[in-house]
């Protein structure tokens, strides 16, 4: 919230300079975003009269002035502006003047005439129209009164203040306003500070405000404070040059007085305001209630709003004319017209608010200062406060209570907040901050905040101030005491409690097994976002009815592009290796680990109530000239060995792989991994081109599967017998199947079985030799050619037959 | 001749033609030659039985040490021959150590998990646990137990993804610590870790999908100071030990007294630079005592324990340490751009 210096030093001595004031609020717990001081970069801008006027000679649309600028002499100054008139005073920027966006005034010729200076514009100064009026004429601003010449303009044209912009937190709505920033600082600054509020006093033209209104509130479980004031004989008019500088400053328009003074108590108070045009509330009659459903109100942006039952309206005896604490309606809005008004001043239920906020889209000074909290405590002072302005801008009459001195305002307050006494040791708030405050220097700091204070026997009874909504636990006290008594005080103690065993999660060690492995062989970690399209998802292919089509739905997305919780780590992996392949890498190699969310689990759905499944997986990309299926196998297949789990590979995966290069590595039947080629369909979707490797490995089902740490066995002490032989086969024959037939046929006393080479030619008639070497061992003994030899021929006979298979001679 | 100058002779030849040869295949030629069955040598032994029987023994005698000189000799030569040889061979193996070769190709690790991996062990040397949640949390988890009810203003400050009304996805790793709150007894020493999501549009600073790393110490008598001497040494030990904190009030629901923490700028060091925007400071982390409201609503009696919470920003942490200066690269799948972190 942005406030000019000048307005809270109205309330409290800021003695000090803007950098250290600023930096003292923001260590007691009041940020400040930003400082910015207006007219700065105006230099040498001073008030100028203009004498004479003549017509350039060598131009149509230029004129050439004479301008006094007191004791700076005459100067004369070319201008385009067809506005000026001789008499007129002017803003003139002198030779070496600076004007805001660093432009630079010199003197110089202009078309062969001298020019020593320029004449200004409210746009060139940054004055708006709403900050002075005439600023805004489409020529040189003309001041409407004959200021002294030579004097700076930046004080006249409301340009010369420091605005504090500051970062009020969530907490503290009080601090939304030029008296809570002063009260804040009054006690962040201490040293007997005192704060100024002005006094307070009302004329009231006498009459009954009950002669010219009433006020029902049918629903104060929303509304629990309203109060009405009634000004009759409105003079509608602009607003005096301190109160539109103020506005100006904090960042709002001045339209007219009577709707400045609601914004002016607004940033002064924390309480929003509303005028009502009290000759168009119909009945004269302000009715507090829930909207109607279907309950149409035009609103003052102009538009119709159609209400639901339970939002909150101001109506009228005919209907709703505002909606509570959001936005006056159109019917009863001020206008030049207007004779007399009701101002309102009022506590609406945050909650209420919010949601009627939220469900029509608007969202308003107002409105978000209800949301955050208003105090209805002090709601009374910001009305009186409200009918003061009135009086000192003259801007109506204030209608009185009754003939026998009755009360001014009409003030419905059934249920007036009562402040809870809260009850704190001094000793428990020393162990909470650990900072050693003395008990009568937590009293000072908080009589300073404005709280009322008991201390008996080291126990605070401490009573907030009514503009406090935030304070009623011992531990927000003990907040106040210290960022007071400064943060910096803070001790840097270790906790004292017992040794604690710490490590990682058991998914984080696994998650860090599996990237140190991957690292190693060279693939990089990548991040992408958890979610994702539904589009993105269906690029892959999957077959209708795939639960991966039924991703998780973010109710209020950001857009269609992260709409849906990610299902499958794939689709960002292939985007990710077309965006390289799209930047000319001739091979990568990514990796990503993370969530997947699933909406069911074998067949059965969610519960709506319930949350999610989400499982961890890691999904592999390659491509490059030097890689294969069987490297991209390899890969999954060593990963899950080094974890201790010898995968089977059966034939075939998902749809979006190739059909006759993809694998399932599965572990009794469950599959742990998937990996195969890209499908050339799914490919191209995504723009890859050429063939591109993927592996899927389920991690969750990794650390199910992970066997303890293994019993190391002794090494052989015995030779071992080797034997090759090489098989003729059909192409269509599995060389996965014919090993594991081998090891089978051969039983305990084969060590190991590897095929190492594979030969296809044309005389072999369309098949193919696999030429497989077997090592025997026993462990207890040397063993025999003769034993080797009949085992070897057993298994020939076993796995020929069943293959059939000859032996290639 | 006589038999001595005979045995000297040859001696001295085999020796003279073993300085001839340049091979060791050569000198072993010349030996078979001089010392074989058939060699020189065995040829005058055999000449020994024509002998005067008195003179053999004495002949023998020559025999012997001359062929014993001439062989040791021999071997002598080889060894030289030997040396020769492999510094020859050794020199024809010379290549150019300087070529250029495309090496191994190197992985590397996303810099949020390197700085997690770094917190995580600064963490458990300090004895801290880290414990895992789901990321698609209970409104009850990620909000109710932190103090932050249905329509709490404070809600807005994250605007948070909804699945349902009562399921999130989890705006903060907080839900961890209440749900690690409901499930132990004090004392507890934990950390937490991962994905948090929200609404906040993608640009230099913002990123839907982040990485926080959360702190939470209960026990009796834990204090404000003890959370502030943890913080500062964790900066120390992450950023060296000219590093300091620096506390700010702030406000968060769930702590209270809560407290901002900004850490000494590690670009300029304090002094004022682009990166801390001349205030020499750098905004790290959010902090403050646990609020006693929820100690209680998580089943810990607030009236006997007291503890303290903190959450950092691992994708600030990565950014400052790496000098990125939009938050968008840390989802780039550029490999030249992953390449660079280490």
């Amino acid at each position: 919230m942005k406030l000019p210096l000048s307005w809270i030093g109205d309330y409290v001595d800021i003695d000090i300079p803007v950098d250290e004031y600023v930096s003292r609020m923001v260590l007691a717990g009041n940020g400040v975003e930003g400082v910015e001081s207006l007219g700065d970069e105006i230099s040498d801008v001073v008030v100028g009269r203009i004498d004479s006027i003549v017509k350039h000679p060598n131009s149509d649309h230029l004129l050439i002035c004479q301008v006094d600028t007191g004791e700076r002499g005459v100067r004369q100054i070319v201008t385009g502006a067809p506005n000026v008139f001789e008499g007129a005073y002017v803003p003139v920027a002198m030779d070496g003047a600076s004007l805001p966006g660093g432009k630079a005034i010199k003197r110089g010729k202009l078309r062969g005439e001298l020019s020593e200076g320029m004449l200004c514009s409210g746009g060139e100064l940054n004055v708006p129209d709403a900050l002075y009026p005439g600023a805004g004429v489409d020529g040189i601003l003309i001041f409407s009164e004959p200021y002294p010449l030579g004097a700076d303009v930046r004080p006249i044209l409301g340009i010369d203040d420091t605005v504090v912009d500051f970062e009020v937190l969530a907490n503290r709505p009080d601090c939304l306003c030029a008296w809570g920033v002063a009260r804040e600082s009054a006690a962040v600054l201490g040293g007997g500070k005192r704060l100024r509020k002005p006094e307070i006093a009302v004329e009231t033209v006498g009459g009954s405000i009950h002669d010219y209104a009433r006020v029902d509130v049918r629903d104060s479980d929303l509304c629990p404070r309203y109060i009405a004031c009634v000004v009759d004989n409105v003079r509608i008019g602009p607003s005096p040059m301190w109160m539109r500088k103020a506005l100006n400053g904090a960042g709002m328009r001045s339209i007219n007085n009577i709707v400045d003074i609601t914004n002016f108590i607004m940033l002064e108070t924390g309480h929003p305001m509303h005028a009502f045009d009290l000759d168009k509330v119909r009945g004269r009659h302000i009715i507090v209630r829930r909207a109607e459903p279907g309950e149409t109100l035009r609103t003052l942006d102009e538009k119709e709003r159609v209400l639901t039952g339970g939002m909150l309206v101001i109506a009228d005896a005919e209907g709703a004319t505002g909606l509570a604490g959001i936005m006056g309606g159109e019917e009863s809005e001020i206008t030049g017209s207007t004779r007399a008004i009701l101002f309102e001043c009022a506590a609406f239920d945050r909650t209420s608010i919010r949601l009627t906020s939220r469900a029509l889209g608007m969202r308003t000074e107002s409105s978000g200062r209800f949301e955050r909290g208003v105090a209805q405590a002090t709601a009374r002072e910001a009305m009186l406060r409200a009918c003061q302005l009135v009086n000192i801008l003259d801007a109506g009459d204030v209608v009185g209570g009754q003939a026998g001195g009755g009360d001014m305002m009409i003030d419905v307050y059934p249920n007036p907040v009562v402040q809870p006494e809260i009850k704190a040791g001094c000793a428990r708030i020393r162990e909470c901050i650990g900072v050693d405050v003395p008990d009568v220097k937590m009293v000072e700091l908080l009589e300073s905040l404005k709280f009322t204070v008991r201390l008996e026997n080291g126990v605070l009874y401490a009573t907030p101030p009514e503009f406090r909504q935030d304070v009623d636990q011992e531990a927000d006290l003990a907040e106040e005491i210290l960022r007071l008594y400064g943060y910096h005080h803070l001790g840097t103690t270790l906790p004292v409690g017992p040794s604690m065993s710490g490590r990682r999660s058991p998914r984080m060690t696994l998650l860090n097994n599996v990237k140190s492995q991957l690292t190693a062989w060279g693939v990089r970690e990548t991040l992408a976002f958890s979610f994702t399209s539904p589009a993105q998802i269906e690029k892959l292919g999957l077959l209708r009815g795939d639960p991966r089509l039924s991703p998780l739905v973010i109710r209020n997305p950001l857009g269609e592009d992260t709409s849906v919780m990610r299902t499958t780590l794939v689709p960002a992996m292939l985007a990710a290796l077309a965006l390289n392949q799209s930047r000319q890498a001739q091979s990568c190699a990514l990796f990503e680990t993370g969530a997947v969310f699933e909406t069911s689990r074998e067949g059965v759905a969610r519960n709506e109530e319930d949350l999610p499944w989400e499982r961890q997986m890691l999904c592999v990309g390659i491509y490059g000239p030097s890689v294969d299926f069987y490297e991209a196998r390899g890969l999954a297949e060593a990963l899950l060995k080094s974890f201790g789990i010898l995968a089977k590979v059966e034939r075939g995966a998902d749809a979006y792989y190739h059909p006759g290069r993809s694998a399932r590595l599965t572990v009794g039947g469950q599959a742990a991994a998937r990996v195969g080629e890209v499908h050339p369909d799914t490919a191209e979707r995504f723009g890859i081109e050429g063939r591109a490797y993927i592996a899927e490995i389920d991690l969750d089902a990794v650390a199910a599967l992970t066997p303890p740490p293994p019993e190391i066995k002794e090494l052989p002490r015995h030779p071992a017998v080797t034997r090759d032989v090489a098989l003729i086969m059909d192409e269509s024959v599995q060389l996965g199947d014919v090993r594991d037939s081998i090891a089978r046929a051969c039983g305990s006393l084969l060590e190991s079985v590897e095929l190492f080479d594979v030969y296809r030619a044309e005389r072999l008639g369309g098949k193919k030799s696999a030429a497989f070497s077997l090592r025997f061992r026993a462990a207890d003994r040397t063993l025999t050619d003769g034993e080797a030899a009949d085992i070897f021929a057993r298994m020939l006979e076993v796995v020929g037959a069943q293959y059939n298979a000859e032996i290639r001679k | 001749m006589a038999m001595r100058e005979r045995i000297e002779a040859l001696c001295e030849e085999a020796k003279r033609a073993a300085d001839g040869v340049a091979s060791q295949a050569e000198l072993e030629s010349l030996r078979v030659q001089y010392f074989g069955k058939k060699g020189s040598f065995t040829q005058l032994s055999r000449g020994l039985g024509q002998m005067p029987p008195g003179e053999r023994p004495q002949a023998g005698q020559w025999i012997n040490a001359a062929r014993a000189a001439a062989e040791e000799y021999y071997d002598a030569r080889q060894a030289a021959l030997k040396r020769m040889e492999r510094d020859s061979k050794l020199a024809s193996e010379t290549i150019d150590v300087t070529e250029p070769r495309a090496g191994r190709a190197l992985g590397s690790l996303h810099p949020v998990t390197i700085v997690m991996n770094e917190l995580a062990d600064l963490f458990a040397g300090m004895g801290y646990e880290m414990v895992e949640g789901p990321e698609v949390e209970y409104d009850r988890f990620n909000f109710e137990l932190l103090n932050q009810p249905k329509n709490h203003p404070a809600r807005d400050a994250q605007d948070t993804f909804y699945i349902e009304d009562n399921i999130v996805l989890r705006s903060h790793t907080s839900p961890v610590q209440a749900r690690t709150m409901i499930e132990r007894k004090p004392p507890i020493r934990i950390i937490s870790a991962g994905r948090v999501y929200r609404a906040d549009e993608v640009d230099a600073t913002h990123s839907p999908v982040f990485h926080q790393m959360e702190g939470l110490y209960i026990d009796k008598r834990v204090g404000m100071s003890d959370l502030n001497g943890t913080l500062d040494a964790f900066a120390r030990r992450l950023y060296g030990p000219n590093a300091s904190t620096r506390f700010r009030p702030s406000f968060f629901p769930f702590t209270e007294p809560s407290a901002e923490v900004d850490l000494t700028c590690p670009t300029c060091g304090g002094k004022g630079c682009r990166v801390c925007k001349g205030t020499g400071w750098i905004e790290m982390l959010g902090s403050g005592m646990v609020n006693p409201k929820v100690l209680d609503m998580c089943g810990i009696d607030s009236n006997v324990y007291s503890g303290f919470a903190f959450g950092i920003g691992m994708d600030r942490v990565a950014m400052l340490r790496y000098g990125v200066s939009d938050m968008r690269w840390l989802f780039e799948p550029d490999a030249r751009m992953l390449a660079q972190f280490r």
